[in-house]
């Protein structure tokens, strides 16, 4: 039976193509995923905890021990490895993508909740017709037709006989084509471009009260982002530069080279502070996460 | 040798290493110490005010655990704060609010914030439809979050952890209903968005201090003194490797090199070539070859393991 096509080289986590092998990990990998949500939902919440710490430790490890076992220099596809060392080197390089997926395909499983959490919150105020009901009755309907023109254009997709749909200029394109693409390109793109576009006006409103020169410290604020901004107005630094053109001194007054000064002086060692100290947290939660340290929303 | 301890790479997993075993040796040192001092966060104090203004104002507290995807160490951070607002609503009665992108952040904030209501054995007051998704896609939640803020007349908005080019649009939109807002991103592209816009703004690691501080649980305070301890290492790296290249660029122009770091060793060049700052050796210690020349000498796997593309395999 032609399961998969077989696209990489064989590894503990894959098998030739039609193989026994490829269907036993194939049962293997269902009996285990089932077997964990089955026993977690039974097992009692003492039980559950130690195991939750102990998938979060295992999980974590393998990152730990993928990032510092030798990782093989220069590896070619069709390389094998030269010692067990090398071996474990090439094992766990090939786990990764596989690890990786896994967490992919938990968090896909979790998308049906998100889509759960949608439908309750937004049928049940449209049966109670409670306040603003229309707008939850939009997102509803917008949601079913983009799942009933998405899955019909999904499925045509995939038969080899409709590959022209692919190309440019609506060849072979049915209802469902041109549905999905009003709903997708026609609306939903242009919606989210029109979101985008409002930040511009935002960034006004927000920067008018934040240069307002109230203290030292906005004035600062104020001065600086003007020498920014005017050093990008073409008409106003080529005058300014003409004016101040000639001493070899006085070229650092020209607009852009002020500008370029507080960015590279100013700007980039305060937000690489900020990346250090960001970085920093960043490692020592995930190291207390790693090793259950942390007791998430449980204390007082 | 692995790909990533080649030519000086081991410098920086030491680095790394050494960070590790600070924050954990304060860690155990916690447990042993009393009250550790943790210096005020006015962003941290502000919580207390901004819950008791919507009380007053009877309107509901927003929190917006950013748009991590799927749940990560930033989101679990955020998390962690909004389990503090949260108990403080719950106390006060108070209505909250919380949107999430992504459906795996939405379980676990939804676990949480009914731990805490437990907690405080105020189950009762819990509401299911308090933590919500919204949408997946950046720009959709952005609307759908900012219409909520303006339907509901947020008193206050919690918007922590990792925020793009929706930020503006969420902190503007609060400020027009005039929501008190508190945020932190750890985005340092989007922490002046949110200077602008919000009351308060925990910088940079303010962000990661703010369990340890609101909590005081010594895991937390003493991950925190790690934390410190690490930047002063790195201050310190950082003043070392400043002096080391200042002194070994000193000549200018005049200063050439005959030879080249390459592959871990030392090549001779065809002519003197300007010593620049990537020939210094802290420049050459912190940035290490990435050993694309290097050729290694491997047996080849057996046909029979290589995709067949007779089968409708191979890449």
């Amino acid at each position: 039976m032609e399961l998969f096509a077989q696209v990489a080289p064989k590894t503990f986590w894959n098998a030739p193509n039609s193989s026994t092998e490829l269907l036993v990990k194939i049962f293997i990998g269902l009996a285990i995923g089932v077997a964990l949500f089955f026993g977690l939902m039974a097992a009692p919440t003492q039980v559950r905890k130690p195991v939750l710490f102990t998938t979060t430790f295992v999980s974590g490890l393998f990152y730990v021990v993928f990032w510092l076992f030798p990782q093989p220099i220069n590896r070619q596809p069709d390389d094998a490895p030269r010692n067990a060392m090398e071996g474990f080197s090439f094992w766990i390089s090939d786990s990764q993508a596989v690890i990786a997926d896994v967490t992919n395909i938990v968090a896909a499983f979790l998308i049906g909740l998100g889509i759960y959490s949608l439908l309750k919150v937004h049928a049940g105020r449209l049966v109670k017709q409670q306040k603003d009901w229309g707008f939850s009755a939009v997102l509803l309907v917008s949601m079913l037709a983009m799942v009933i023109f998405g899955y019909g254009d999904f499925i045509m997709r995939l038969d080899p006989a409709n590959s022209k749909m692919a190309g440019s200029g609506y060849v072979g394109w049915t209802f469902w084509q041109f549905g999905k693409d009003l709903l997708f390109n026609g609306l939903l793109q242009n919606m989210d471009a029109a979101m985008f576009s409002i930040v511009a006006f935002y960034i006004l409103s927000a920067a008018y009260r934040a240069f307002r020169a109230r203290s030292i410290e906005a004035t600062i604020l104020l001065v600086t982002a003007l020498i920014v901004m005017l050093s990008l107005m073409g008409l106003i630094e080529f005058y300014w530069g003409s004016s101040v053109d000639g001493l070899h001194l006085s070229n650092n007054f020209k607009l852009t080279n002020i500008a370029a000064w507080l960015g590279k002086n100013i700007q980039t060692p305060a937000l690489r502070g900020i990346d250090f100290g960001v970085g920093i947290g960043l490692m020592a939660m995930g190291l207390r996460i790693w090793l259950s340290l942390e007791k998430t929303g449980g204390t007082s | 040798m692995g790909l990533q301890y080649h030519d000086n790479g081991w410098i920086g997993i030491v680095i790394t290493l050494a960070m590790v075993a600070m924050i954990l040796l304060n860690i155990f040192r916690a447990h042993g110490t009393g009250d550790l001092y943790i210096r005020r966060i006015a962003g941290l104090n502000s919580i207390d005010e901004a819950v008791g203004r919507a009380t007053e104002m009877g309107r509901p507290v927003m929190m917006v655990p950013g748009i991590s995807a799927p749940v990560n160490a930033k989101t679990m951070q955020a998390i962690n704060i909004f389990a503090y607002v949260t108990r403080v609503c719950a106390r006060f009665a108070n209505p909250i609010l919380v949107c999430c992108n992504d459906a795996t952040v939405l379980t676990v904030c939804q676990e949480v914030i009914r731990d805490v209501y437990q907690q405080e054995g105020l189950q009762d007051l819990y509401d299911v439809d308090s933590v919500r998704f919204i949408s997946d896609r950046q720009f959709a939640f952005a609307g759908g979050v900012a219409g909520l803020i303006l339907r509901e007349k947020a008193a206050a908005t919690f918007l922590m952890g990792e925020w793009y080019a929706e930020s503006l649009i969420l902190a503007e939109t609060a400020n027009s209903v005039g929501a008190i807002q508190v945020a932190s991103s750890t985005e340092v592209t989007q922490t002046p968005f949110f200077i602008a816009a919000c009351d308060y703004v925990l910088i940079g690691d303010e962000f990661y201090a703010a369990s340890a501080f609101l909590t005081r649980q010594p895991v937390l305070v003493g991950s925190l003194i790690g934390q410190d301890w690490c930047k002063l290492a790195i201050i310190g790296i950082v003043i070392v490797g400043v002096i080391s290249n200042s002194i070994q660029l000193m000549g200018g122009s005049h200063h050439t090199v005959t030879q080249r770091w390459n592959e871990g060793k030392f090549e001779g060049l065809p002519k003197p070539s300007p010593f620049n700052a990537g020939d210094t050796t802290f420049s050459r210690w912190l940035n290490p070859d990435p050993a694309k020349d290097t050729k290694i000498e491997r047996p080849k796997l057996p046909p029979d393991e290589m995709p067949q593309k007779s089968a409708g395999g191979g890449q």
